[in-house]
């Protein structure tokens, strides 16, 4: 059975080449626009891994971690974020977030690094 | 008025300019409308034209980036044939891969390059640095800079002086961009003054420049003031204390923005051997430089400096007055506040401040 992978992007050309991408990987994927929209989903469906940006509208990134880590404590969490600076990568690893992919991102890196966060659970 | 009907000649006159401006100006609204309408119905056409376009590009681009079974050689030449047919096409794919090169990186970035060359958009911007719109200009600099693609220096470094501040920051930021021994070469060539976010730009470029920072007192006899202010301001941040000798010359620059930025820097740098001479210079210099003579006194001088100052500082001047308070309070805590009052009386307290 496919592995599902939540996308949670606003810039729509990364959020094509993500799915386009993880596809190719043999993965299903879901994608959500803005952290609202995230919720949703992850009320609705089930997930294996969540990949998320941290600047996101209505709700940020950092409460939408928050949250998964609070209701959804199972599901591991990808962020992929343009912020460089050390606190914040920093933040994202004591909410709990298992990987912080900086960008601009390699595509190869990116699939190698979710194949590995899934073969942790 | 010929132009009306015979019944309406039995009319007086004034109903008859009324009538011919009323139609006019029907005519008018009429024709604005229609002008109005063809522009939304142009906006929407391009608009949808785009909205198409993306999504085959996005398409096209993941295949070609993505996916092995991709035919590239040929899907490149049909993609560019089909569907890249006029400058608009062109504009939108440059948009989209710039869009690809920020945010992938690695062998994605590579076959980004590849797509720009493939889809002819190289020749296509060639061909804009040689038109006369200044923004076509501009756009095709700004792409070739971001993009990191290389053209011959030939094309760009008339660009450095372009009557247009927008192609000309542009031009520097491309050059600056490029891998080379000297990246401040073209200062040579800048014969126009550097606006300041120009200096900006420029600052922000050099601190990811990756070799040996240039030495900055190579320009500090240049003609233009901005690129003599901007080196000034280089060789304190980078601490390139060897010329402070040089720097010091310059306190005695015609241009007063020089002046300024040659007592900050040595100030930053802490050259104590400047303060002699800004001494000697103060009662020849504006408001703005004399406070900065006296904030360079507080911070590396001292309260005997302050004194030799101070029987050039006209009590009418208030700002100076007020800084020059500031500082005999700051190396004197515990001088008596009648004291620093008999300041607004006469000038000759002023020496007598910190006694």
């Amino acid at each position: 059975m496919k592995k599902r992978i939540l996308v949670i992007e606003d810039n729509p050309m990364v959020v094509k080449s993500l799915e386009f991408k993880l596809n190719k990987e043999g993965y299903e994927v879901f994608t959500a626009v803005d952290g609202r929209n995230a919720m949703e989903q992850l009320e609705a469906e089930n997930f294996d891994l969540i990949l998320t940006d941290l600047m996101l509208p209505f709700v940020s990134g950092s409460q939408l971690i928050e949250h998964i880590k609070k209701q959804f404590p199972s599901i591991p969490v990808i962020v992929l974020s343009s912020a460089t600076q050390e606190n914040i990568i920093t933040d994202a690893f004591t909410m709990g977030v298992d990987d912080f992919i900086t960008k601009p991102f390699s595509p190869n890196e990116l699939a190698l690094r979710v194949k590995r966060t899934l073969g942790k659970i | 008025m010929d132009i009306l009907p015979t019944s309406f000649k039995d009319w007086p006159i004034i109903l008859e300019i009324n009538l011919v401006l009323g139609i006019s100006f029907l005519i008018l609204a009429f024709m604005l409308l229609c002008v109005v309408f063809y522009l939304r119905i142009y906006k929407n056409m391009r608009n949808s034209r785009k909205e198409k376009l993306e999504i085959l590009l996005l398409d096209f681009i993941n295949n070609y980036l993505f996916n092995d079974e991709f035919d590239k050689s040929k899907e490149i030449m049909e993609f560019g044939a089909r569907h890249l047919k006029t400058g608009f096409d062109r504009k939108i794919a440059l948009k989209q891969l710039l869009i690809f090169h920020e945010n992938l990186k690695g062998e994605s970035s590579a076959l980004i390059k590849e797509l720009f060359f493939g889809l002819g958009l190289y020749n296509f911007l060639i061909s804009d640095l040689t038109k006369a719109a200044w923004y076509n200009k501009a756009r095709a600099l700004f792409v070739f800079c971001h993009m990191d693609v290389k053209i011959p220096e030939e094309l760009v470094e008339p660009l450095i002086n372009s009557n247009r501040n927008e192609v000309r920051q542009q031009a520097i930021l491309y050059l600056l961009n490029q891998p080379a021994d000297n990246p401040l070469g073209f200062l040579d060539k800048v014969d126009r003054g550097l606006t300041l976010w120009q200096q900006i730009y420029m600052e922000d470029s050099l601190k990811n420049y990756p070799g040996d920072m240039p030495d900055f007192s190579k320009w500090l006899d240049h003609k233009i003031a901005s690129v003599v202010i901007f080196c000034l301001k280089m060789i304190a941040d980078h601490n390139q204390f060897e010329n402070t000798p040089a720097m010091l010359k310059l306190i005695d620059h015609p241009d007063p923005g020089v002046r300024q930025q040659a007592i900050i820097s040595l100030r930053k740098m802490e050259v104590q051997e400047m303060l002699p001479i800004l001494i000697h210079n103060f009662p020849r210099e504006s408001t703005a430089l004399k406070q900065e003579i006296l904030k360079t006194i507080r911070e590396i001088g001292s309260e005997k400096e302050l004194q030799l100052v101070a029987p050039s500082i006209n009590s009418k001047d208030r700002a100076l007055k007020i800084d020059y308070l500031r500082i005999a309070r700051y190396f004197n805590p515990k001088i008596a506040g009648s004291k620093l009052k008999a300041f607004n009386t006469d000038q000759l307290g002023l020496s007598k401040l910190s006694l």
